[in-house]
């Protein structure tokens, strides 16, 4: 039997809340998959479309932009500045004719470990179908 | 109707004065069309200028290389250029205004109003003259234009079979920013304004990509488009290969670590990029004026791609490209009750 | 060889050709592009010229000149990547581009022969189609030394006679591609060779932009080097590419390693078109710019094409073809500043 295809997805997580929850989820010891690479970030109010573009190009299959609930940005409001670009990002990307479900985001705070984790889940149980990204990705 | 006399002698008037440096309007090229960008520095020059539906250019580009100019300059010319603006032309300016690219000193605008036909689209033309070269066109009344073809034949047109995909989808037709306005400025409704955008969004998402694929695959990379887009002013695009800020100051170290987002091969995956990076960047910055399509020398449609960040802009948002020289610009600001439906 | 080729033959010709990778124009949305024939079909009597000339198959925009590895006892590890054994035939092709490709000859096959353009020129056969009407207006030929029916640097010209092709063999990859389907082929009569010579001269007056005086450029170019000639006709330009891209004797190219690997390390090296009208094309690791404005840079493509080639080959870099007329955003007209060029101090 061939293997599962193992989706690669690449987390933008803000340093405050959501890389502060995944650290939770962490020394919990909660289970989940994987198949995340986490890139810790200032803000999400500070990943560039261009680093997600850039992730998709370099054969990210997912994309998870995650960052601090309203209302509670360490910076006050760098998320609401983030929660705009990305719906912009998410828009233009459906619109290129890329998988709308390969792109998503979150809010989590640094005490939902939980939640991380079902996101998490849920993602790659959403990618698992859609088998690997090529459209955007840089051949080799 | 834009009187051609009134419209010389004002810029005559402003040259000769001093009060501006040189003045960018339009001039006949050899080709008969599109119109050229003509730069008037002595009053004499003024007699070559022309107005007619052939003045597709926008010459708001132009101001990104006088403020470079400028910069090299020891003792620079502080005097303001002068420049003619149609009405997307001058939503360029608002936003260039919006984020102090330029003081509005900087300029003296003089807007002509499109008067409810707009331009004519080179390719469409073409193909309505069947092959037939054409020397001249001009504006026939209402919704008309009268064309001449290079062996004298003169032919009237109705302007929406032959007008620009911009046109046809232009809002405001007259100068919203502007010293001095030559012709009416009169409302207008173009009913749906994003007509063409709408029709690449019901298709599925593989015709969509299927679409996109067929059109980037043919992009040659030459960035006629970036280049003759008046918001693609940085001084230095993700596209380059060089860094363009060094300095004699800065280390080699610096220097090798400069990120290359891109390859230069014009492959599937990078010309993507590079469109959708481009796309990103203008989003609520493009005043839709449809230059990085007339450009493209292999027919890539991206007025569709930038027409669709205006079309989210306005549904997502509420904000009107170019309007408000006063507004903070759409990604550097926020509502409190912007969607986010799309979170987990 | 002078042959008749039936217009219904046409098609049938192509099609017996298997042994070849053919390409021919094909039709796109408001242009005309070299592409692989899938079905074979006539040309298209509306064929213009193509946007990119077939510059675009010998002298591709990305080539990948060869992959390297992790540094092993032995060195580098590293593999060529010639192009491979293909025979590649080319329909449709101006004599403006045919004669464009023997100056980019020059270029290559000079003190280095360039391997990867040698291999695939050799193995390409051009058929050219003259120009019994000038495919653009802004045709310019015949001011430098070229002619809407130029054998140079074709192996088959084709003359459009209505019903049939007038079909000349220039070469021997010529004559094996007529070979490959002689049955299709009749003899030429002295009637239709007397047409093919009237078409020419009708064609010639066809082509009204002129160069004037071009002999006398390459001095005139020198002089006026430094003049502020540059600054105002280049006061319009937007320093992209098309000019250049689209021309079909420019050959610029810039080298980069496309790294695909870090560790262990892997990756390509290629060659990509460059172009003179990009700033950072003569940009220095030290910040330093020797070409730093457009006025710099439209002097560049202007004296490269007309004094500095000349004076290197003898033979102007430049074909006539217009396209960087038709095609410049701006209206940036090279009769016109070369016109002005002569004019200029007179």
């Amino acid at each position: 039997m061939a293997e599962e295809f193992e989706p690669k997805i690449v987390a933008f997580l803000c340093k405050w809340c959501s890389s502060a929850g995944s650290d939770l989820a962490g020394v919990s010891r909660m289970k989940y998959p994987p198949n995340v690479v986490p890139i810790t970030v200032m803000c999400s109010g500070s990943v560039s479309p261009l680093y997600i573009l850039s992730a998709f190009n370099q054969g990210a299959d997912g994309v998870l932009v995650s960052g601090c609930h309203p209302g509670d940005c360490h910076y006050i409001e760098g998320n609401y500045y983030a929660r705009r670009r990305i719906a912009l990002v998410r828009k233009l990307l459906q619109y290129v004719g890329l998988e709308p479900q390969r792109f998503q985001m979150s809010w989590v705070s640094a005490a939902e470990g939980q939640k991380y984790t079902q996101v998490i889940q849920d993602f790659v149980d959403t990618l698992k179908p859609l088998g690997a990204q090529k459209k955007l990705r840089r051949k080799k | 109707m834009v009187n051609l006399e009134e419209l010389k002698s004002e810029i005559k008037r402003v040259l000769g004065e001093g009060k501006v440096k040189y003045f960018i309007g339009y001039r006949r090229s050899t080709g008969g069309l599109p119109a050229a960008p003509f730069f008037m520095k002595e009053t004499e020059d003024v007699e070559r200028l022309i107005w007619d539906p052939t003045c597709i250019a926008n010459l708001t580009r132009f101001l990104d290389d006088e403020k470079k100019r400028k910069a090299r300059q020891k003792e620079p010319d502080t005097r303001p250029i002068g420049i003619i603006v149609k009405g997307c032309d001058s939503r360029a300016i608002n936003v260039l205004l919006q984020e102090e690219f330029i003081k509005r000193e900087d300029v003296y605008i003089v807007g002509v109003s499109c008067e409810h036909s707009g331009m004519v689209d080179e390719k469409k033309l073409a193909a309505k003259m069947k092959g037939k070269a054409v020397a001249q066109v001009d504006f026939a009344g209402k919704d008309n234009f009268a064309v001449t073809a290079a062996d004298g034949e003169k032919t009237g047109i109705p302007a929406a079979e032959v007008l620009a995909g911009r046109c046809v989808e232009c809002k405001v037709d007259y100068p919203v920013v502007r010293d001095v306005t030559f012709g009416e400025e009169l409302a207008r409704s173009p009913g749906n304004a994003f007509k063409s955008v709408e029709k690449i969004e019901a298709m599925s998402v593989a015709e969509r990509w299927d679409f996109w694929k067929e059109q980037f695959d043919k992009c040659i990379r030459c960035y006629a488009c970036r280049s003759v887009c008046p918001m693609c002013y940085c001084d230095e695009c993700v596209v380059d290969t060089i860094n363009f800020a060094v300095t004699a100051q800065t280390g080699a170290k610096e220097k090798a670590q400069k990120i290359k987002w891109i390859e230069k091969s014009p492959a599937t995956s990078e010309n993507f990029f590079y469109h959708m990076v481009r796309a990103m960047h203008l989003a609520g910055r493009c005043v839709d004026c449809g230059e990085c399509e007339r450009v493209c020398p292999v027919d890539i449609p991206l007025r569709f791609l930038n027409k669709k960040m205006e079309k989210e802009a306005k549904e997502l948002f509420d904000y009107d490209v170019g309007m408000n020289p006063e507004l903070p610009s759409l990604v550097s600001s926020f509502r409190d009750e912007d969607a986010e439906d799309f979170i987990r | 060889m002078e042959k008749i080729l039936t217009k219904q033959s046409f098609p049938e010709w192509i099609e017996k050709l298997s042994a070849y990778k053919v390409y021919a124009p094909i039709k796109k949305e408001d242009h005309w592009d070299y592409e692989v024939v899938e079905k074979a079909v006539g040309l298209d009597p509306a064929y213009g010229n193509a946007v990119l000339s077939p510059k675009k198959i010998i002298f591709p925009q990305r080539e990948v000149l060869f992959e390297f590895g992790s540094q092993t006892k032995e060195g580098f590890d590293l593999k060529e990547n010639l192009p491979e054994d293909e025979a590649v035939v080319i329909f449709g092709v101006r004599p403006c581009d045919a004669k464009a490709l023997t100056g980019t000859d020059k270029v290559f096959s000079g003190d280095f022969e360039d391997p990867y353009y040698r291999k695939r020129r050799d193995a390409a056969t051009l058929v050219g189609l003259s120009c019994n009407t000038p495919p653009s207006k802004n045709c310019f030929c015949l001011s430098v030394d070229g002619s809407p029916f130029s054998k140079t640097g074709l192996d088959v010209l084709l003359t459009d006679l209505g019903e049939t092709y007038f079909v000349e063999t220039l070469s021997d990859k010529g004559e094996q591609l007529v070979n490959a389907a002689s049955a299709f082929f009749s003899d030429s009569k002295k009637k239709e060779k007397k047409e093919v010579e009237k078409l020419q001269i009708d064609a010639e007056k066809k082509i009204v932009r002129q160069v004037k005086d071009v002999k006398s450029l390459p001095g005139k170019l020198k002089e006026i080097f430094d003049s502020s000639f540059w600054d105002d006709e280049s006061l319009s330009c937007i320093r992209c590419g098309i000019c250049t891209y689209l021309c079909p004797t420019c050959h610029c190219f810039d080298i980069c390693d496309e790294v695909t690997c870090e560790y262990p390390l892997a990756g390509k090296r290629v060659r990509t078109w460059d172009n003179c009208q990009f700033p950072d094309f003569t940009m220095h690791s030290s910040g330093h710019n020797p070409r730093p404005d457009k006025a710099s840079r439209l002097r560049q493509r202007i004296q490269h094409k007309y004094n500095y080639f000349v004076e290197r080959y003898d033979e102007y870099q430049c074909t006539g073809c217009g396209r960087c007329i038709g095609k410049c955003p701006v209206g940036i007209d090279i009769i016109e500043v070369l016109n002005k060029v002569n004019e200029h101090g007179a």
